[in-house]
């Protein structure tokens, strides 16, 4: 019968394999699900292709979407590293994005190399802070950050809700819930005469700071090489409690940058439609990637130009926009299941008992 | 190093496509070729075959805002001369202004952006393509190829308001809603007026859900109002369940989007519904015969057949309909005096003056309530 | 007074029903050691089936049961990932939830609109005449009163049963349990399997019974509710009665408060039920109260050998 044994060495390329063949297995299943729709599979596929990748504004457009994916995504994976599990990132990039308007909307007239800052250290303050509040509850309470951290991203959306539709409401937009829109100096500008925006500078730079932290400092080395908080704090001597705040906060202040780069490059002011989920999809990015910022960098890049296609395919077919959402599961699932052969293979053994 | 050549790798790909981008680019394609291959067979003047696109906020499946624009599409879908294509559940913000843009580029000639947030990227991509007609509804800007358009749906919900204003006993209505923005705010309020010409001591209370589509919470929303003591519900929400409160209760209801009565057969009195198909035909013929203009503001009335209500029923009593039916008539003949003064707002206060009429930039921009309506409006 | 509070109670019994069962099944899942975060899912796909069943076959009952074993089709994928393939519970969870509530949506389109027969309240006989209680608890659908058994049945269950102590025993120490000749990864699949049939028949109040219909969003965010509530009740299934109405009780609240003519801004006032819930997690932390969550809690097993 068959049976499970470890394997001297984890498969080398193992995730890279089992992540392409469940990219193969999704879009195989998916190609079913077309036909079931009564679609040409292979047109489909097709579409789909030419959606996330087939031209240069495709390629524009899967970028902007993984941009805030990236940054969320990095967050995540900091605490997840540390098996603090953060589900708040949707409620962080809210207060991020809450924190950038406020400084946008209270300094209009401040010059961009002063503003800009000051809008991205607030971002980083406000969404450190709001993951800052789950990580003291677990520490001095033992409250488990899962639930926490799912309670304040409804509490956030709902305090931008309140802001968008009250204090901060434009005068000029009719009633309708927006703040006024941000001016020049607050805004991300496009690289060039393209779409995309400077945040992708922002991202890069990031990226490769927190990858350089998790290589090069001690603190980060450890961080890197284990899930086990306590074994952490004593090797880097730092108490187990700073840790866990110093994390969290990296986490929400990432996906408050997050927010902050949404609002003031595409949206260029704030509104209840900026929350489109990211938060949540993060989580999923952050463990596809194996919580390291290269491949995050990758993954959200994928999962964006999935998304993009999948829009393609809407247009094009008249596919339901459900569709994309049931691909994105199975490739997870897949994925998840596929994961099992990095560290195991399947024999067959013949039963002692006969 | 596996780790460096991975860095090396990300690195090139992120140069290459900053380069790319940096380097002046192609896809600010100047002119959208629209269906470049009917342009070249067909003859200079004869069908040539029209585009039109449409972005919807929420899944066409939902019965309630977009199923209705939906309709309205499938009216354009019926001419001959058009081909529509949809995107759905597009959130408004970054996403649609790369759904919107994509729709330019592959040619579509008229862009339906039908929902108020789809505002600013729509104008946006305006820009790039002046060739491409673009029609925003529920918004206030416009450019030179960029029109809005609304529908005056208060006017049918002035004509519900009549309707519940003379069935209720209990002097409540309730009304469950999802945010306060004017176009809410103004049904209300067009709601109340109504209710109150029939019957001066009835009061409107309102409760916000904050979601367009949560259909159990918006019965739960229903039945606080009915333990309030309300007897009509109505709704500016996308689905049914309201209804569903109303009619359990043994109360009245008031549907929106669509006829809702199959839901609710005991309940339900009529509805405020949207009847896209006529204003979207009539926009397509004009883009055929050249005569559609950009920057215009189109609220579209009960006269041009866009709103309107679902026929009321069997428990409308037959000098109630007849009443309604000539307000009805009066306004499909082009006379609104809905918001006509003297009107006060919820303190008392006299805000429109008698002989004047709220004009329609105050009304597009409504976020107080008249007297009459028990509620907030934040 | 009272006429504002026995409405109130009564509308918080209903409103707390879908995430009652939803609770208890997460319960049953995570005593078992075994998180499962694909309760919205779950409930999304249990809330269709049970509704076209319910459609086709003119039988709200087979509805009911359809919703459940629709829910343990979803958890049983749950359980393959996370315990023969040893996959991260959490993300399983989360990928289980994005593709229940795509299948659905997907596949729901066209039973939009359409009536399917429910389940309606009606007065309990005897006990509805009970001055107070009998108003406030014994007004309701038959799938309200069978949640009121489930609770008794979990207690019976776990605390008298073989079975049950095996599946604690495992989401406590599966080494442990193995030594002492119980099979974990049996007993693992049945915490999750049957976990998700109650978490299903939540999904399927939904559809039966809060509403009688289908459309997209029914579930509304209850799962991921039911996941916190899970924690809020210490893994006890009195507690989760007290945390699923609580939780009702303070959105039903609100609403009514709203009904009644109140100034407060109705986004602050949506927030109350999630405030509250953490407050009082706060509150009993504070006291000292022992978390008891299942020690094996997320990990996974690994095979021997």
């Amino acid at each position: 019968m068959l049976k499970i044994r470890k394997r001297e060495e984890p498969w080398k390329w193992g995730a890279l394999v089992i992540f392409l063949g469940a990219l193969l297995f999704s879009l195989g299943v998916s190609a079913l699900l077309l036909a079931g729709q009564g679609k040409d599979p292979i047109e489909g596929m097709i579409i789909l292709w030419q959606g996330s990748f087939g031209n240069l504004w495709a390629l524009e457009g899967a970028l902007l979407k993984a941009i805030p994916l990236f940054l969320c995504s990095l967050g995540v994976a900091v605490a997840f590293r540390m098996q603090i599990w953060n589900i708040g990132a949707e409620g962080q990039f809210a207060l991020g994005a809450i924190g950038a308007t406020w400084m946008a909307l209270s300094f209009p007239d401040l010059p961009g190399v002063i503003l800009m800052p000051l809008m991205f250290a607030m971002a980083f303050i406000l969404g450190g802070l709001w993951a800052l509040i789950p990580a003291v509850l677990r520490l001095k309470l033992r409250v488990n950050e899962i639930i926490s951290t799912l309670m304040l991203n409804y509490i956030a959306i709902l305090l931008l809700d309140y802001l968008v539709f009250g204090v901060w409401k434009d005068p000029a937009s009719f009633g309708f819930p927006m703040t006024p829109e941000f001016s020049a100096a607050a805004i991300i500008d496009g690289i060039g005469s393209s779409r995309v925006h400077w945040g992708l500078l922002f991202c890069v730079i990031v990226g490769i700071g927190l990858w350089a932290f998790m290589s090069f400092t001690r603190l980060g080395f450890e961080l890197k090489a284990s899930g086990e908080g306590a074994r952490v704090a004593k090797y880097a001597k730092i108490r187990y409690g700073m840790l866990v705040m110093f994390v969290m906060c990296l986490s929400g202040g990432f996906a408050g940058w997050a927010g902050c780069v949404e609002t003031s490059a595409t949206l260029n002011r704030l509104q209840p439609s900026l929350m489109v989920g990211y938060g949540y999809t993060a989580i999923v990015v952050a463990w596809l990637a194996r919580l390291e910022p290269l491949n995050i960098a990758f993954a959200s890049f994928l999962l964006a130009a999935l998304r993009v296609g999948v829009e393609n395919l809407q247009l094009e077919l008249q596919i339901p926009a459900a569709f994309g959402t049931i691909m994105e599961g199975i490739i997870l699932l897949t994925v998840l299941a596929g994961q099992l052969f990095i560290l195991y293979t399947l024999e067959f053994k013949k039963s002692r008992q006969g | 190093m596996k780790k460096l050549l991975k860095l090396c790798v990300v690195v090139a790909a992120m140069a290459m496509t900053l380069s790319l981008f940096a380097c002046g680019e192609a896809p600010q394609e100047k002119k959208a070729e629209p269906a470049p291959a009917p342009k070249a067979e067909a003859p200079a003047e004869e069908a040539k075959t029209l585009k039109a696109g449409f972005v919807y906020v929420s899944p066409v499946g939902d019965a309630g805002y977009s199923y209705a624009h939906d309709l309205g599409r499938k009216a354009v879908d019926g001419l001959d001369y058009v081909t529509t294509a949809y995107v759905e559940s597009v959130p408004e913000g970054a996403d649609s202004e790369r759904v919107i843009r994509n729709m330019a580029r592959k040619g579509f000639d008229v862009i339906f952006t039908t929902s108020f947030g789809y505002m600013d990227p729509t104008i946006k991509v305006g820009k790039e393509f002046p060739d491409v007609n673009f029609m925003h509804c529920s918004g206030f800007k416009k450019s030179e190829n960029v029109s809005n358009y609304f529908g005056r749906i208060y006017q049918s919900r002035y004509l519900t308001g009549l309707v519940a204003g003379s069935m209720t006993k209990s002097n409540k209505l309730g009304y469950v809603a999802a945010f306060p923005i004017p176009e809410v705010i103004r049904g209300i309020n067009a709601f109340t007026i109504g209710a109150r010409e029939m019957n001066p001591d009835v009061e409107v209370r309102v409760v916000w859900t904050k979601t367009w589509y949560d259909p159990a919470l918006e019965k739960d929303a229903a039945k606080s109002l009915l333990d309030a003591g309300c007897d009509v519900i109505a709704q500016h929400q996308d689905s049914p369940a309201p209804q569903e409160a109303a009619q359990e209760a043994g109360a009245y209801s008031v549907g929106y989007n669509s006829d809702m009565s199959s839901f609710a057969p005991k309940a339900h009195l009529t509805s405020a519904i949207w009847n896209w198909g006529p204003a979207y035909v009539k926009t397509m013929e004009q883009v055929k015969n050249g005569t559609w203009n950009g920057n215009q503001s189109n609220w579209w009335s009960m006269a041009d057949g866009v709103v309107d209500i679902a026929p009321m029923g069997p428990m409308v009593p037959e000098d109630v309909k007849a009443k309604v039916n000539a307000h009805k008539a009066n306004l499909a003949a082009g006379q609104d005096t809905i918001f006509a003064g003297p009107i006060k707002n919820q303190k008392g206060e006299v805000v429109v003056a008698e002989g004047t009429t709220v004009p329609d930039g105050d009304l597009l921009g409504m976020t107080w309530f008249v007297e009459g309506v028990v509620g907030t409006t934040e | 007074m009272l006429d504002f509070l026995i409405p109130l109670f009564a509308a918080t019994v209903q409103s707390g029903t879908p995430i009652l069962y939803a609770t208890l099944g997460e319960i049953m899942t995570e005593k078992g050691g075994v998180l499962n975060l694909g309760v919205e899912g779950i409930m999304a796909v249990a809330a269709l089936a049970a509704f076209t069943t319910s459609m086709y076959t003119g039988s709200p009952w087979l509805g009911f049961m359809a919703g459940g074993i629709a829910g343990m089709g979803m958890a049983s994928l749950h359980a393959f990932v996370c315990i023969s393939c040893l996959g991260n519970q959490v993300v399983s969870g989360l990928a289980i939830t994005i593709l229940g509530v795509g299948l659905t949506n997907f596949l729901g389109v066209p039973y939009v609109g359409l009536p399917a027969p429910g389940f309606n309240p009606f007065d309990f006989p005897l006990l509805s005449q009970i001055p107070i209680i009998g108003e406030i608890f014994f007004k309701h659908d038959m799938l309200v009163y069978i949640s009121f058994l489930i609770p008794f049945g979990f207690w019976f269950f776990f605390k008298r049963t073989s079975l049950g102590l095996h599946v604690s025993a495992t989401g406590e120490m599966p080494a442990a349990a193995s030594a002492a000749g119980l099979k974990p990864i049996r007993l693992r699949y049945f915490a999750v399997i049957a976990g998700g049939f109650l978490i299903g028949l939540g999904g399927a109040y939904l559809s039966l019974a809060y509403t009688h219909l289908w459309t997209n969003g029914l579930s509304g965010g209850r799962g991921w509710i039911a996941v916190a509530l899970v924690i809020f009740a210490f893994w006890r299934p009195g507690r989760a009665v007290a945390g699923a109405y609580l939780f009702g009780g303070v959105m039903a609240f609100q609403l009514r408060l709203q009904a009644l003519g109140t100034n407060l801004p109705s986004s602050l006032l949506l927030m109350l039920p999630y405030i509250l819930t953490v407050l009082v997690l706060i509150l009993s932390a504070a006291r000292g109260r022992r978390i008891d969550a299942p020690a094996a809690l997320g990990t996974n097993i690994e095979p021997e050998g």
